[in-house]
């Protein structure tokens, strides 16, 4: 490395420095770039003119606020004016976003739900601020689609309704939310009385199951040992009243069904659910987190997913 | 390491600088091997196996403290015992202490690691281990301190060179941020978790005000330390202007001091230390590119060198990468630019522009001149460097392309309104969007880390082949010049 190290400058009048570290370091002593200097000198004058326009140095227990200002209507409805910052700026943003949209949340707000859905540019608007609404608010649980998760979450695409799939029952439960509750029978019930009882519920919706024990199930679901009819009603139909499932038909929010491979997993996670209860079904309630006008435009949204009644 | 200590009969004290050089290149081979690993669970979530252990989370810091810490921190112990122990003519001062700074630092990356895996953090980000290992780090710190200060001192020469001004910088303030990030008061004696004595914007303006000078100090002005000495040296010619290493040095101290609350632009943080934090960076890029035209310059009149040898692609390559992202980085601390490029993965690619271009790139043209002069030999394959150099550099691209796409596409993604002024895309569509873009990040860290086993394997046969060469002749063999 060292032999060529002596080089020569790159001109007569660039010398080194003259010192000398480990035998062949040396630096020339070149001038500063001009283009160098001159461009950081650009860099500090737009820092300064930065600084006159918008909030920069502390001073005291203040700061310079620079001349720049930001004009907004404030809580009294009058319109004032502020040095520039973050703050108000959002605050005219959201002022300027709130007031466009307003002509159609009040619209929607003083039509029956009925008449918002025939009308194409409301539905339009229901459409585009339900799909943020949703996927900011209700997607973590009833997926980007509204098509929930078996063991979880109901699907709201389809037109089976726990608690109603009227406009209005779709408020209510947006507004105070709901709670799925079935007591275990584990306890209760012998473990050859859940199986029974799981072979009754899988034939109630065709599924395949054995007669013997179907027969046995069906007397047990309707005594007052099993008390399954006290819920489930006389035809097992359910109850929009109490949000107990219609066990007639094929949809299934708890119990994966759909999803067993076979006739014996189907009634094996039927039996599960009937030992173990359930007691996660937990839908919050968003009156408070939503606006009312937030609530009763997600209503139609989630009305019109598919499956509203 | 190797147990047959020291060329030169003990003009240099090498063994110090030989052990650190093999654990930068460790660290370096777990830390990408992280790095990589962590980018493939973005890409292929199934990855995380469903174990707290090898969550994205824990992992994430596994990987950013092997890297800065394990790899760049060895590789800059290494290469500054080496550069003020020749540039100044003498032997380390207190080697003992010097032999307690390689230990104790290899303790603090293996400690911090555990303690990641397991869940023990600050939640600072680059600053996350807990309390007794921000102690051992200080003891530690204090030691290197005391040594390279002590070295100064006991020159033969009359003047400090310029990369030693570099790497005192770095050895001052990174005590300095280490100490006041860290403030911290723990739940009890025997409990790892502490809490944070700033709390709110204070908190966060410290965390940054350190995080961005470890950017600064650690991985920039400590590898310009590494550039100042190994490039001029490496290409056989004078550094270009002294002039201006001095006034780009006390420019670059000063300004990087100020820039952290970029990092912070509208959050609850007051306008106006956004304000300096953005004007600073902006006068910030001429200091940086200082040591750019300083390091390319000293290469003009070499340039031929670039044809036949790989270890000055590296060095010319770093400086072209520092260069662009100390261009990049002034740029996205502009407001406007930041309301676009925050909380996207812009910021990774530039922090990885950054990291993979310039430190790391840097970093091996260094260890590749330094490791054969320490073992007395040639390196074993110059081949392999150049593969290793071209894997490393298709690496970056492929990395940093990938972020950039996907970091402008997912800011435009946020902030898409549709006609009746809804949010456009939800937050997860913008997930789902960034899935071919993560794929080609890890593809690109695949490259990296492949250049880097070359390198692994390329500088462990130097080795065996400098030990073996050594045990023939039966004596220690002489330094290289």
């Amino acid at each position: 490395m060292a032999d060529n190290a002596q080089s020569q400058s790159q001109s007569a009048d660039v010398r080194t420095t003259g010192h000398v570290w480990d035998g062949d370091l040396q630096e020339f002593n070149n001038p500063l770039p001009t283009w160098w200097i001159y461009t950081f000198y650009v860099t500090v004058l737009f820092a300064l003119v930065y600084w006159v326009a918008y909030p920069s140095w502390p001073v005291g227990k203040s700061f310079l606020p620079g001349i720049n200002t930001v004009t907004y209507v404030n809580a009294q409805g009058e319109e004032e004016s502020w040095h520039w910052n973050t703050r108000a700026k959002l605050l005219v943003e959201t002022q300027e976003a709130v007031a466009a949209q307003k002509p159609y949340f009040d619209k929607i707000a003083s039509l029956p739900y009925e008449n918002v859905t025939k009308d194409p540019e409301l539905s339009s608007f229901v459409v585009s601020a339900g799909k943020a609404l949703f996927s900011e608010n209700c997607a973590a649980c009833h997926q980007a689609g509204g098509q929930g998760k078996i063991g979880l979450f109901p699907n709201l695409t389809d037109d089976d309704w726990l608690h109603g799939g009227g406009f209005e029952n779709i408020h209510e439960t947006l507004t105070k939310g709901r709670r799925g509750y079935m007591p275990p029978f584990s306890e209760a019930l012998a473990p050859e009385r859940i199986d029974e009882l799981a072979n009754y519920v899988v034939s109630l919706s065709g599924g395949k199951a054995d007669p013997a024990k179907t027969a046995k199930g069906k007397d047990l679901f309707h005594s007052h040992a099993a008390a399954c009819f006290y819920c489930h009603g006389d035809d097992a139909r359910g109850r929009r009243d109490i949000g107990s499932a219609n066990l007639t038909d094929k949809v299934w929010l708890w119990a994966d069904v759909p999803g067993a491979e076979s006739d014996a997993a189907r009634i094996a996670a039927v039996r599960r659910v009937i030992a173990g209860g359930l007691n996660k079904g937990v839908m919050p309630a968003w009156e408070g987190r939503l606006n009312p006008e937030q609530i009763r435009l997600l209503t139609i949204y989630v009305h019109e997913l598919g499956g509203g009644r | 390491m190797s147990a047959t200590s020291v060329a030169a009969a003990g003009q240099y004290d090498y063994d110090i600088i030989k052990k650190f050089s093999v654990m930068a290149i460790v660290w370096a081979v777990v830390g990408m091997f992280a790095g990589v690993y962590i980018a493939s669970e973005l890409a292929w979530p199934f990855l995380n196996f469903d174990s707290p252990y090898l969550s994205f989370g824990r992992f994430r810091p596994v990987h950013t403290g092997a890297v800065i810490f394990g790899f760049g921190g060895s590789a800059l112990f290494a290469t500054s015992y080496y550069v003020v122990q020749r540039t100044c003519q003498t032997r380390l001062f207190a080697p003992g202490l010097a032999t307690f700074t390689f230990w104790g630092w290899q303790a603090v990356i293996v400690l911090a690691a555990l303690s990641y895996v397991t869940g023990y953090t600050q939640g600072r980000e680059y600053a996350e281990m807990e309390w007794p290992i921000d102690l051992l780090i200080l003891f530690v710190w204090l030691a290197y301190m005391a040594v390279f200060i002590g070295t100064l001192m006991q020159r033969k020469q009359p003047h400090i060179y310029v990369a030693n001004w570099f790497y005192l910088s770095f050895i001052l303030v990174t005590a300095l941020l280490h100490v006041f990030n860290n403030l911290a008061v723990p739940v009890d004696l025997f409990s790892l978790k502490s809490y944070s004595l700033f709390s709110g914007a204070q908190d966060a303006m410290t965390q940054w005000w350190y995080g961005h000078n470890a950017v600064g100090f650690f991985l920039t002005s400590a590898f310009l330390g590494m550039m100042y000495y190994f490039v001029p040296k490496h290409a056989g010619r004078p550094v270009y202007s002294y002039r201006l290493s001095i006034v780009h040095f006390w420019a670059l101290s000063f300004m990087y001091m100020w820039v952290g609350t970029h990092h912070l632009h509208w959050t609850a943080l007051p306008d106006w230390a956004s304000t300096l934090g953005a004007t600073f960076s902006i006068m910030l890029l001429l200091p940086s590119w200082g040591g750019m035209i300083n390091g390319i310059m000293t290469l003009s009149g070499a340039w031929d060198k670039l044809r036949t040898d790989p270890i000055m692609r590296f060095m010319i390559v770093a400086l072209s990468f520092y260069g662009m992202s100390t261009f990049e980085g002034p740029l996205m601390s502009l407001k406007d630019v930041n309301a676009l490029s925050h909380y996207t993965d812009w910021t990774v690619g530039h922090v990885h522009s950054g990291a993979l271009g310039w430190v790391a790139m840097i970093a091996f043209g260094s260890l590749y001149h330094m490791i054969p002069r320490l073992w007395n030999t040639q390196m074993y394959s110059v081949r392999l460097i150049n593969a290793h150099f071209w894997l490393a550099t298709i690496g970056v691209l492929l990395y940093i392309t990938a972020m950039w796409i996907s970091g402008i596409s997912q800011g435009l993604m946020w902030r898409a309104f549709d006609d009746f002024g809804n949010l456009q895309y939800s937050f997860v569509e913008s997930v789902a969007a960034m899935h071919p873009f993560y794929a080609m990040r890890a593809i690109g860290g695949m490259f990296f880390l492949t250049g880097m086993l070359l390198m692994a394997y390329n500088v462990t046969m130097t080795i065996r082949q400098g030990v073996r060469a050594a045990e023939a002749t039966g004596a220690p063999a002489a330094a290289a010049a």
